[in-house]
């Protein structure tokens, strides 16, 4: 897995590549979890290239909008592939989160 | 069963009213009967009455003739004597001492004189009368008597003929009823002179009435020309009146009738009512001397026997009725018995059939029961020798591997077959949580053993046969080894041991085997090779095997050995139950079916070794690739899980993934030795709570049970196993 962060826009934009098990999901964790400093703004999370997601990754989800809600900032999550709106319908993200 | 006690009711109503009418009619006969018998008897008993009472009234008769008769020849013997000797006076009353010494039956005679006809002796009349054993002399010429008044003296003057007097008690010599005979004496000159008698008693006469002892408050009433009525009883004789008599009648009517028919000198029966009860009167005339005889004799008497019949016979007649209620009743009682108990026997012959009905439907009945299955055939049939059986066998798969048992309850009927349900279930209940044949028989030998109050055994054999190898698993509790069908029939190597429910404690021993592919495994109870035939000889194993061979499925296998058995049994009543179960093991050669095996530390980092295991499988089932994620994302969190719970942190540890594809789902049995651990217990998600309400952790199960149709979980020999199947 790879995960590109940057700033677009005065957004913040994690762009998630490949798949995000539970030992990637560890890997990466700290870096994502930093994520939450900019939880007043709007953070993308990028899924276009995103091809697998397990309840680890969920959690990091959740660990950002929660952050965001508690700001005033929004979570958006980007380009997201059938295969991750079906695991997203499953646990109830879709109504959590913007899906653009 | 409304309608059914409406029967009873029917039933009894009908039989008591038949009863009534039969006693009604029983009764009515035995009383015609008697009526007529007693009509009979009645007649018969009154002829003979009258028959006695005739016989006595002319043996009264022919009494008083002869005593009358004596007397008057007493008297007219000396009636020449006495005219002679009236010239000496002073010799006639030895004529008279004469009369009386000469003639018992007379009591007393006299010669009287007219008066004055002797100058001499103007009133003269020597009496000699009988006093004890000597005679008496008196006269009876006294002032106070006076002799001419008397009607024996003036009568036969009257009458110039010899005169009876009217019966009349002399209180002379002692209360002697008496009559006499008096005759006119005339001199030689044909001259009235004298009066000549001769007493005689009448007291005599009742020893005639006390002679007839047949009747005994029966008496006799003589009526005199004079009016006067002699009545004669036992003992006694009294003189009395008509009136005297009629004051006494109940019915006047009838006893005038009597009394007008007896002086006119007729014979023949009257009725009459005298002190409340009905007497007959007979009556006949004594001619001769112008008097009627009667004799009464109380109804009571003449009946009083067929009275005492009739009693004895209502008796007999009423304790036959009661012996006739009591039988009706006993035959009405049976008969509802009998119904009753008809109906009973239908009930429980429902019933039983109900139970069997159910004893079946315990057992798996469908065949083939895995149709969909390449790797194995089964075929089995139980059939009870009674509507119920003790005969048990069962089978089933789980985690592929095919559980099976065959059993025989010791016994037959009803206690057999529950104790054959109770063993059913313990096996299926037993056997859910445990995967070895050994464990399971002796738990269940526990159990029956405990609950065993009415010693009845089961011998068993139960076995577990791994269909991904052919690893044979099995335990005997004293039943017949199965045989195993290769290229030929051989009994599979068995340990006895006891059969369960024997005793509580017990060890049984656990053996192996491997089957190859086209192997069969046929189990039966004793019912085959025991089964008998009208001559009692048994069908034995040996012809069981040599029927037994591999080249059939196998239910034609075993319809092939049903028949043979019926064959050989033919019209003998089947001795014992029939049971066979025969499992045929083969390769399932169909390309639907493979497994794939893959072991994982408990190291997170080889979560994604899943992937590559996935990726294998939806290669070969040709998944496409959201099904492929799905699958491995539920893999991942159920693998995760037991990376995370299962072990201690440092301790090395398993994890067991096994695929079994199908061709309709794929089976993942996840198996780790780590602490016990049910992942399916976690509470559920709500996926539709608020942000603020949705905890961060707990998406993995839930994950896990939205993917796959089907997860379970379930511990056992140390191990948590979870089964997750998903349709394809």
């Amino acid at each position: 897995m790879e995960v590109n962060i940057y700033k677009q826009n005065k957004e913040v934009v994690a762009e998630l590549v490949g798949r995000m098990d539970t030992p990637a999901t560890q890997e990466f964790a700290p870096q994502l979890e930093a994520l939450t400093k900019d939880a007043a703004g709007t953070i993308v999370l990028d899924c276009k290239n995103l091809t697998y997601i397990s309840s680890s990754g969920l959690r990091i989800f959740l660990t950002l909008r929660k952050a965001a809600a508690e700001k005033g900032g929004r979570v958006v999550v980007r380009s997201i592939r059938d295969e991750i709106r079906s695991v997203f319908m499953m646990t109830g993200f879709l109504n959590l989160f913007d899906i653009e | 069963m409304k309608t059914k006690v409406s029967n009873i009711k029917n039933v009894l109503r009908r039989s008591t009213g038949a009863g009534l009418l039969l006693i009604i009619v029983a009764a009515l006969t035995l009383e015609a009967t008697s009526l007529l018998q007693n009509y009979f008897s009645r007649k018969g008993l009154m002829e003979e009455a009258q028959l006695r009472a005739e016989n006595l009234l002319e043996t009264t008769r022919l009494q008083i003739l002869d005593a009358t008769h004596q007397a008057e020849s007493a008297v007219r013997n000396s009636i020449w004597i006495a005219g002679w000797c009236l010239d000496y006076p002073d010799s006639l009353p030895v004529v008279v001492r004469r009369i009386v010494e000469d003639n018992p039956t007379v009591m007393g005679s006299t010669l009287a004189l007219i008066p004055n006809y002797s100058r001499r002796l103007p009133w003269y009349s020597p009496y000699f009368c009988r006093e004890g054993d000597s005679l008496v002399m008196k006269s009876l010429a006294t002032a106070e008597y006076d002799y001419p008044s008397q009607e024996w003296f003036t009568k036969p003057l009257e009458q110039d003929s010899g005169v009876w007097s009217e019966p009349y008690i002399d209180t002379g010599g002692g209360e002697v009823l008496m009559t006499t005979y008096s005759v006119p004496i005339k001199d030689s000159k044909g001259r009235p002179a004298a009066v000549l008698t001769a007493d005689i008693s009448l007291n005599w006469l009742s020893m005639l009435a006390s002679s007839e002892l047949v009747y005994p408050n029966s008496f006799q009433v003589i009526a005199t020309p004079g009016g006067q009525l002699l009545v004669l009883s036992t003992g006694y004789v009294k003189l009395t009146t008509v009136d005297e008599l009629d004051s006494r009648m109940d019915d006047t009517a009838n006893f005038d009738r009597l009394i007008t028919a007896m002086r006119a000198g007729r014979s023949g029966n009257i009725p009459i009512r005298r002190n409340g009860e009905n007497n007959q009167v007979f009556f006949a005339p004594v001619e001769e001397l112008g008097w009627a005889m009667s004799i009464v004799i109380p109804d009571d008497e003449i009946y009083g026997d067929i009275r005492r019949v009739r009693w004895l016979e209502r008796f007999f007649q009423l304790l036959g009725l009661g012996m006739l209620v009591l039988i009706l009743r006993g035959l009405a009682k049976n008969q509802l018995r009998y119904q009753k108990v008809n109906e009973k026997k239908e009930l429980m012959e429902s019933e039983l059939k109900i139970g069997r009905n159910i004893q079946m439907s315990m057992i798996p009945n469908i065949f083939p029961p895995f149709p969909e299955r390449k790797d194995i055939d089964i075929a089995a049939c139980l059939i009870p020798a009674k509507e119920v059986g003790g005969d048990l066998y069962d089978f089933y798969i789980r985690d592929e591997k095919l559980f099976f048992c065959i059993g025989d309850v010791s016994g037959k009927g009803v206690p057999a077959s529950l104790v054959m349900a109770v063993t059913r279930s313990l096996f299926r209940t037993v056997s859910a949580h445990e995967n070895s044949p050994q464990r399971i028989v002796m738990t269940m030998n526990d159990s029956m053993s405990d609950m065993n109050e009415s010693n009845m055994f089961v011998t068993f054999f139960c076995g577990i046969l791994n269909l991904a190898t052919g690893h044979l698993r099995y335990c005997n509790a004293g039943h017949n080894p199965p045989l195993i069908l290769s290229d030929r029939a051989v009994e599979l190597d068995v340990k006895p041991n006891l059969p369960l429910g024997v005793m509580p404690k017990m060890s049984y021993q656990e053996q192996e085997t491997d089957l190859d592919f086209g192997d069969t495994v046929f189990l039966y109870t004793d019912g085959l090779n025991e089964a008998e035939n009208s001559a009692h000889e048994q069908f034995t194993l040996e012809r069981a095997k040599a029927m037994l061979d591999q080249r059939r499925n196998a239910q034609d296998h075993l319809e092939e050995v049903r028949k043979a058995v019926n064959k050989f049994v033919g019209n003998a009543p089947q001795s014992d139950d029939l049971t066979m179960l025969l499992i045929h093991y083969m390769n399932d050669t169909s390309p639907m079916r493979s497994e794939r095996h893959l072991i994982l530390h408990n190291d997170i980092q080889q979560i994604p070794q899943l992937a590559d295991f996935v990726e294998t499988i939806a290669g070969e089932k040709n998944l496409d690739q959201s099904m492929a994620m799905s699958i491995n994302l539920a893999l991942e969190e159920a693998v995760t899980n037991v990376i995370e719970y299962a072990y201690p942190e440092g301790a090395d540890g398993l994890v067991d993934i096994e695929a079994i594809l199908r061709e309709k789902t794929l089976d993942f049995i996840i198996t780790d030795s780590g602490k016990p651990f049910d992942p399916t217990a976690r509470p559920e998600v709500d996926t539709s709570a608020s942000l603020n309400d949705r905890p961060i952790g707990g998406l993995g199960i839930h994950l896990v049970k939205r993917i796959m149709d089907s997860v379970s979980y379930r511990r056992e020999d140390g191990k948590n196993i979870l089964t997750m199947i998903k349709n394809i």
